[in-house]
């Protein structure tokens, strides 16, 4: 069987602590990681380049946005343009001749740094009003990207990217930049699984649940939003450059309009805000090849038949078989 | 300056501005009674327009027949949403009420450009593109039309929230349980104030298509829109027809000014510039409510 | 004094609960096994403290608990010929059940007048002008203040507001939760008197929920105790006045010992462990 513990019972810190504490997890997150990498020799060319690739980094996307929307409990309506910076900045450092390596970490920073920002804003209005806040940053950002020359190479124009090297090695074939974006994408994974057992996750859960109950207990939870906002941004923004260096290899505003800052936010929806247990949710960045009507209702039929996304349902059916045949047993 | 130019611009604009604030009526009434800011508003503009060129060409209906039917088929459409996507998420975090109106704004919008296409198509609702003279100023006789309805929709809301239903409304919009424990509906309270939206954006749509014409770009509105109502007040309809004269006003100056500066469309810039300035000063806008506190 | 009360359905009762159970969100059981009775025409109070389940009960039976996430798991309400537990909220004010619920909870935002337009939703124009004026009539204070903004009446305007908008729904059962509250003593004792006047003149049965024993048993004939989410005790108000028990608890000590003493004494006294 495949689920064979009858609850789960710990005995001992270091096992509740654990990033799974159902071996059943890690065996499936083993697997899907095993696949991650034969995919290369398992799939076509076309599939690898255009399906799965723009998955992983879309992931990777979800999930740093994830940080601000399911750890931070705060809104960003705007994570396309953050994503957006990162990958003009990046483009633009390494057509100045920065190694690429670099150059995502440029577009990280300074998508960071603007990022930031957004926590300003979080620091004075929260629900609503930062929703609708952040909504018009990204406008202005939008506008900036597009009306200014020395970004975005002139009014609709296309700026091209280079081609990615990483250590001095140039990156062209699809297995390659598939594998660069399988990097990122478990690299930040990792980081979110981890997040659970670390003081910041922990700090952040508390200022999500009541920011001033968080102050009174000590944690200063300006900070910690400003935290959140910049590692989030800088997610976003690696992400974004990545997703420039390995899918679209060009870059206009229009691929980091308002409409995908809501397809991000949508997927985070669909995966389950706050539950990042499953980092490789593969199902959902189909969302990014949906007809817009199909994925219009797929996030109105998710908030109304499960709100907390596919991470639940994937929680309900192990916590189901943890204990099966014995239903009545509680875990 | 040429002032009889900054007169012109300015009395344009304020009339463009009261053509926002229809927009704005739609999300303000459906805010005040249920606390679900309605994101979904500009597609539901968008929506209506389509709906009465769908009658008018497809059916072949006189302009104004096709204009009622398609208001009595939004009517339904917002008690239909208000039922099957919303009523559901009360007393639901805030984040999945937006979600949801942001997915019903995909849904119309995708929905529409599946079933109407992309090309944009006129709709002749028989206003004259002849120049309005007002003394030496030039005015657009749309923008003076969608002017005059707007005003117009607002003195009969105004008089409607004096009526026992419109009582009623105010009632469930103030404390909801006190509305149950008294036997008010508060659920077709809110059914009602969708249904009412969803006319008012049936509205907007006609007026702001025959000036800019049905296509998609009419859900672009939205911005504008939230904009007016924010700063506003969420939950004031007079506040949302002074903050749409207000924004239309800066609007058109500044965007006359700014445009040469910034190379065009600066106008969507002050509009954000708006809304984030409203929200960091004076997140309740103009006329919000305060909560009463008796002293 | 009775521990378990099992109240055998009288002709005359206009609401008898029978034994039921509340459960908020699936989980918390809010109350275990209420039963009471309300006379036709009679007064009854339900006392308790803070948390008991009090305002729970009154909410279970006038179908206000969905607006929370709670529902009747289990057990009876029986209104009249009605049994309650599948009707909605409206339908059961239009049978007769009027809450007024705790903390007054007017209209803010509209005048007193708007009030009570408001709350006779249900009924119809001609109903609404007589009763309006029969709630006129009971405060008059209301009519001088009728077209300020409810929300800037004071404590005890609100609540005779809160109560005539009750009215307005011409109920047969009036259900106040902590008329009481943040009131200053002779407003608790002219509103109690109009309570115990409208009981009289309209044949209007009451059922009073209130921490300040004292004032509610001076006007009900009957009292409940209600501790943890059960009703520990059911007696005429009279009996309840002099029980010692009730004495120590609910209307202020009758000797005064020394804190420890009084600790171990409720420990001791305790209905139920």
């Amino acid at each position: 069987m495949f689920f064979r513990q009858a609850g789960v019972y710990h005995t001992n810190y270091v096992a509740d602590r654990a990033l799974f504490p159902v071996a059943a997890d890690r065996w499936i997150i083993a697997m899907i990681l095993a696949l991650g990498v034969a995919a290369p020799f398992l799939f076509s060319s076309l599939y690898l380049s255009s399906y799965l690739l723009p998955w992983l980094v879309w992931t990777a996307g979800a999930l740093g946005l994830n940080l601000i929307l399911g750890w931070a409990g705060q809104f960003h309506l705007g994570y396309a343009a953050i994503m957006g910076i990162g990958a003009y900045a990046t483009v633009h450092a390494n057509r100045f001749g920065v190694p690429w390596e670099f150059s995502i970490v440029i577009g990280g920073v300074s998508a960071a740094v603007i990022g930031s920002c957004f926590a300003f804003a979080a620091l004075r209005v929260k629900g609503l009003y930062l929703a609708l806040s952040t909504l018009a940053l990204q406008f202005v950002m939008d506008w900036t990207i597009s009306h200014v020359p020395a970004i975005s190479g002139g009014t609709q124009a296309t700026l091209q990217a280079p081609d990615i090297r990483v250590l001095g090695q140039p990156i062209v074939s699809d297995a390659g930049l598939y594998y660069v974006a399988l990097v990122w994408c478990v690299l930040v994974t990792l980081f979110m699984l981890n997040l659970r057992r670390t003081a910041l996750g922990r700090a952040l859960v508390a200022v999500r649940e009541k920011d001033f109950a968080a102050a009174v207990i000590g944690v200063n939870s300006f900070y910690f939003k400003l935290v959140a906002f910049s590692t989030s941004s800088f997610i976003g923004g690696v992400s974004g450059a990545i997703l420039i260096g390995t899918f679209y290899h060009a870059v206009t505003p229009e691929q980091f309009s308002v409409d995908v800052s809501i397809q991000v936010l949508a997927m985070v929806i669909v995966i389950s805000w706050g539950a990042a247990r499953f980092g490789f949710s593969l199902s959902i960045e189909a969302l990014a090849h949906l007809p817009q009507a199909l994925y219009g209702a797929l996030i109105i039929s998710f908030l109304l038949v499960e709100p907390l996304g596919l991470g639940k349902i994937y929680k309900n059916v192990r916590d189901y078989l943890l204990v099966w045949p014995f239903g009545y047993v509680k875990k | 300056m040429d002032w009889a130019l900054l007169a012109e611009t300015g009395i344009n604009g304020s009339l463009i501005g009261l053509m926002y604030s229809l927009v704005a009526m739609g999300i303000v009434l459906i805010y005040k009674s249920s606390s679900v800011p309605n994101l979904a508003q500009g597609s539901m503009t968008m929506l209506g327009a389509y709906i009465v060129l769908a009658y008018s060409s497809r059916f072949g209906a006189p302009i104004w027949l096709a204009i009622v039917l398609a208001t009595l088929s939004m009517f339904g459409i917002g008690i239909a949403i208000e039922r099957i996507a919303l009523r559901r998420l009360a007393g639901r975090p805030i984040i999945m009420i937006l979600m949801m109106t942001l997915g019903l704004e995909i849904l119309l919008r995708a929905g529409s450009l599946t079933i109407w296409g992309a090309t944009g198509r006129p709709m002749p609702i028989g206003i004259s593109d002849d120049p309005l003279f007002l003394g030496a100023l030039l005015i657009n006789r749309a923008y003076a039309a969608g002017a005059a309805v707007a005003i117009v929709i607002f003195g009969l809301f105004a008089l409607f929230f004096r009526t026992r239903m419109g009582v009623v409304l105010r009632a469930i919009s103030d404390d909801y349980t006190a509305a149950w424990s008294v036997g008010i509906s508060v659920e077709r309270g809110v059914a009602l104030s969708w249904a009412m939206a969803s006319v008012v954006a049936t509205v907007a749509g006609v007026l702001w298509a025959s000036v800019q014409g049905v296509d998609q770009s009419l859900a672009h509105l939205l911005l504008k829109g939230v904009t007016v109502a924010v700063l506003g007040g969420m939950d004031s309809l007079g506040g949302a027809l002074l903050a749409g004269l207000l924004l239309g006003i800066v609007e058109g100056i500044a965007g006359s000014y700014l445009d040469p500066l910034l190379g065009g469309a600066s106008r969507d810039l002050v509009d954000a510039a708006m809304l984030i300035v409203t929200i960091m000063l004076r997140p309740h806008g103009l006329f919000g409510r305060h909560d009463i506190e008796r002293i | 004094m009775m521990t378990e009360t099992s109240p055998k359905p009288t002709k005359s009762a206009v609401l008898s609960l029978n034994n039921i159970e509340v459960v908020y969100d699936h989980v918390s059981l809010a109350i275990k096994g209420v039963s009471l009775e309300v006379p036709d025409g009679g007064m009854v109070a339900l006392l308790g403290a803070n948390g008991a389940g009090k305002s729970t009960s009154l909410k279970a039976i006038s179908g206000l608990l969905v607006a929370e996430r709670g529902e009747v798991r289990r057990g009876d309400i029986q209104f009249l010929d009605h049994n309650l537990r599948s009707l909605s909220p409206q339908r059961r004010v239009e049978l007769g059940i009027a809450h007024v619920l705790e903390g007054r909870r007017v209209f803010e935002h509209l005048t007193p007048d708007e009030n009570l337009i408001a709350a006779s939703a249900i009924r119809s124009r001609h109903d609404m002008i007589r009763n309006k004026d029969k709630v006129y009539t009971y405060f008059p204070r209301l009519y001088e203040r009728r077209f300020s903004a409810a929300g800037y009446l004071s404590g005890g305007e609100q609540q005779m507001l809160a109560i005539g908008r009750a009215l307005m729904t011409q109920p047969k059962l009036l259900m106040l939760d902590e008329p009481s509250l943040g009131l200053a003593p002779f407003l608790v004792a002219e509103i109690f008197q109009i309570i115990s006047q409208i009981n009289r003149e309209e044949g209007l049965s009451v059922l009073l929920v209130e921490q300040n024993a004292i004032a509610a048993l001076e006007i009900v004939s009957h009292g409940y105790l209600i501790e943890s989410g059960r009703i520990v005790m059911h007696d005429t108000a009279q009996a309840l006045k002099s029980n010692p028990d009730i004495q120590e608890f609910y209307l202020g000590g009758a000797q005064a010992k020394n804190f420890h003493d009084i600790k171990h004494y409720r420990r001791r006294k305790r209905w139920l462990t």
